[in-house]
């Protein structure tokens, strides 16, 4: 225990550092406060927003997005995932597809969105959907494919029904695959999400953010992207603490870099 | 004398605890001599190379090789590793060329070099294959060419064979016996195999169990060249089961030291 | 190639059945008729219009992308090989990964304002972090006998770094890249549809034309933008190719 927290410590040290340079140039004088507020001011503003209640309806906002289209994906990009594996024919059909259109960015079809579903959640929900789809379908797809065909074999060999093979053996099998589209596309949905709240909403932590930019609440603006920050970072974490727990049999998960 | 290693001791800390590997070895290997090591998994034979290679530093005792005391990597003493390390990205000839080209010997001179041992290995129209386009066997000759190419003073070969085939296996001994015997290197072979071991060397060196000590140190006195039917002969046979008897208390020790 | 035309198939249905339906009717006003979005496409191209906002748009997400790539594989390769540097860098990165990048836009505007600045340096730090992270994983799986070997060859540290840890790490390199290109592509339509000063470039072209109710025009806009990362993106597999022609299996999504 008191090692892992010593290590952290030493991880948060260069973290620590940055954080001591950005409150040295901000009371250095050298530049405008209003520009480059003190970590003190921008933590008073964080916790106004608390304490006053505005972040409420604006963070529930936005995790209902990121959680309605990212477990709407889920459901659907692992269907579709099993399905290519599973049938040839959708395989040949849609893997070339979603590797071709991988790098179009699929947010330039948010006014379309718009248009058709209004400002509110529903349009949002609609892209984070889409979004997600794409790691997740791929990951499972590969990842189902890439289950060793031995494992399928072992377990007929011992009298396993299909059902029993796809529950028992290939889900399992194919988990850890399934877990990393997984885990890429979380912070997606949280990216989408906040995209789409900065071009066009009536509230959400983007448009907060957004909207106390243009206002010039600065120091707002500041605290909006902090509480986004944490958000992404809970998430992360989260995600990670599920794989870990649900993948037990693999290694736990390095942290990124 | 050309490889001198007098009372080595390797010692790894793993997290808590320390593990003695090589425990007091000391041998000698004269010039031109082909030096088999055999001994039970874990039992500081690679080890002991690695640390000859100058790859790892030894806990006490000397390693001279050439008169030169052992501290660092260099390319008088050519590693052949159990892997390989074949470099993915270059093609075989450019393997096989890599050394030279670092130490920055014209194109020219490169070309030549590396055509030449390419033949020697029989492999010269794969020149601008790559690694992964090769067979296991291949691959091997591939490492082979390349750690011959620079002319090391002494070839330290680390169970280069250990991935292959029975068959393979043996059509490589072969063809390492023959090549061998062109060149006439000084050579330091790991093995596991106990027919290898004693078809390839003029020595058998027995290691123990960990932590690795010399066990024993026998003469293979049998003619050279060694056709692969050598290995029917009763001659033969008689220093396979010499250094099978020698090395069974061993392998049987490391595996009570495991279940213990 | 012939894979690209296999993922096309997909839209080239959804295309035909559009326009089918198009002439019915049935759809909603907004959405055009594909000849209509091929038309006033052609049309942007022709007059030079589309060129010049595509033009904008390249500048802002390739300049962006040019500096947080060549930042992040150079900071990452040396984070892998040299202690010092990762003893650094990797806590920084790790926190901050999670946080989407696009958070920072408002606090960009607050310092840059609305202007290419501000998108540049956004593009950059958001692409910073997959070439940095893709760089940092390829030095770490080199294989330790490779260095051994080349060490073995007589190769200075130097030689090592240049001739086996970055042709080795060069798979995960260009893997971060292509994900890299991506997100750049992202931020710039993100970035101008949120407001851009000079009035130009495609997202804000897209958003201009939805409020005017120009929907040929904005579908048109959209399509570039998409033409657009799709050709960027062949390009990159193109090089990849070239460049990993020594791998056995070559690139996937």
């Amino acid at each position: 225990m008191r090692r892992t927290l010593l290590r952290v410590a030493w991880r948060a040290s260069s973290v620590a550092l940055v954080l001591a340079l950005w409150e040295g140039v901000a009371r250095s004088g050298l530049v405008n406060p209003r520009l480059f507020p003190s970590l003190a001011t921008i933590g008073t503003e964080f916790v106004s927003l608390f304490t006053t209640g505005i972040i409420w309806e604006h963070l529930g906002a936005t995790l209902v997005r990121v959680a309605g289209g990212f477990s709407a994906a889920a459901a659907a990009g692992i269907l579709l995932g099993f399905v290519m594996a599973r049938f040839v024919v959708f395989g040949r059909l849609f893997e070339p597809f979603f590797s071709a259109t991988y790098p179009v960015p699929r947010v330039a079809v948010y006014p379309i969105f718009v248009l058709a579903f209004g400002l509110g959640h529903l349009s949002k929900i609609a892209l984070v959907f889409l979004e997600c789809l794409y790691p997740i379908a791929i990951n499972t797809y590969y990842g189902t494919r890439a289950v060793d065909r031995q494992y399928v074999w072992a377990s007929q060999n011992m009298g396993a029904s299909p059902r029993q093979v796809f529950w028992k053996v290939v889900i399992p099998a194919a988990a850890p695959h399934i877990f990393a589209g997984l885990r890429i596309a979380l912070p997606v949905a949280l990216v989408i999400a906040v995209i789409t709240e900065m071009i066009g909403a009536t509230e959400g932590i983007g448009y907060l953010v957004a909207y106390a930019a243009a206002s010039l609440s600065r120091a707002q603006v500041f605290a909006g992207v902090l509480v986004i920050a944490i958000v992404g970072f809970v998430l992360d974490r989260g995600i990670t603490f599920a794989r870990d727990r649900l993948i037990f049999w693999e290694r736990p998960s390095v942290a990124i870099g | 004398m050309i490889v001198e290693v007098e009372r080595v001791s390797k010692e790894f800390a793993r997290g808590e605890q320390r593990v003695l590997a090589v425990d007091d070895v000391s041998l000698t290997v004269a010039e031109g001599e082909f030096v088999t090591i055999v001994g039970p998994s874990g039992c500081g034979k690679s080890t002991l190379l690695h640390l000859l290679g100058g790859f790892l530093e030894a806990s006490s005792g000397t390693m001279r090789v050439d008169g030169n005391v052992v501290t660092r990597p260099g390319p008088d003493r050519g590693m052949m590793f159990q892997d390989l390390a074949l470099f993915p990205w270059r093609t075989v000839s450019g393997n096989v060329g890599w050394a030279l080209e670092v130490q920055g010997r014209p194109a020219a001179e490169r070309v030549q070099v590396t055509d030449r041992y390419l033949q020697l290995v029989g492999l010269r129209s794969f020149k601008n294959a790559f690694p992964h386009e090769l067979s296991g066997g291949m691959k091997q000759r591939v490492a082979l060419a390349r750690v011959l190419a620079f002319d090391p003073a002494v070839l330290l070969m680390d169970e280069p064979f250990g991935s292959l085939d029975a068959q393979t296996r043996e059509l490589m001994q072969e063809e390492l016996q023959r090549i061998w015997a062109t060149t006439r290197k000084t050579v330091l072979f790991v093995t596991h195999d106990i027919d290898e071991a004693v078809y390839l060397g003029d020595r058998v060196i027995v290691f123990t169990a960990r932590p690795g000590r010399i066990k024993a140190d026998l003469a293979i006195d049998l003619p050279r060249p060694r056709p692969i039917e050598l290995k029917k002969s009763p001659a033969f046979f008689e220093h396979r089961n010499r250094v099978w008897d020698l090395l069974r208390e061993e392998v049987l020790r490391a595996r009570d030291e495991e279940s213990a | 190639m012939r894979r690209a035309a296999e993922g096309l198939a997909i839209p080239v249905a959804v295309l035909a059945v559009w326009e089918a339906l198009s002439a019915t009717g049935v759809l909603p006003r907004y959405v055009s008729r594909p000849s209509a979005v091929g038309a006033e496409l052609s049309q942007l191209v022709g007059s030079g219009d589309v060129v010049q906002h595509a033009a904008v748009s390249l500048y802002r997400s390739m300049a962006g992308l040019a500096i947080g790539a060549l930042s992040g594989v150079v900071l990452g390769l040396l984070s892998g090989s040299i202690r010092a540097f990762a003893v650094f860098f990797d806590p920084l990165v790790s926190f901050t990964n999670p946080v989407p990048k696009i958070a920072i836009l408002p606090v960009l505007i607050v310092w840059f304002g609305i202007t290419d600045t501000s998108k540049i340096v956004l593009i950059a730090i958001t692409t910073f972090y997959p070439c940095f992270i893709a760089a940092y994983a390829g030095v770490r799986q080199v294989q330790p006998a490779w260095i051994w070997a080349a060490r073995n060859m007589g190769a200075r540290a130097d030689q090592v770094f240049r001739k086996v840890i970055v042709p080795a790490a060069s798979p995960h390199i260009l893997g971060g890249l292509r994900i890299a290109l991506a997100l750049a592509f992202i931020l710039m339509f993100a970035s101008e549809a949120i407001g851009t000063a000079h009035r130009a470039g495609l997202g804000y072209l897209v958003i201009f034309a939805e409020s005017g109710g120009r929907h040929d025009l904005m579908l048109a806009a959209i399509t570039a933008i998409g033409l657009l990362g799709f050709a960027a993106d062949r390009l990159l597999l193109l090089v990849a190719r070239r460049v990993l022609r020594w791998q056995p299996e070559v690139f996937r999504a």
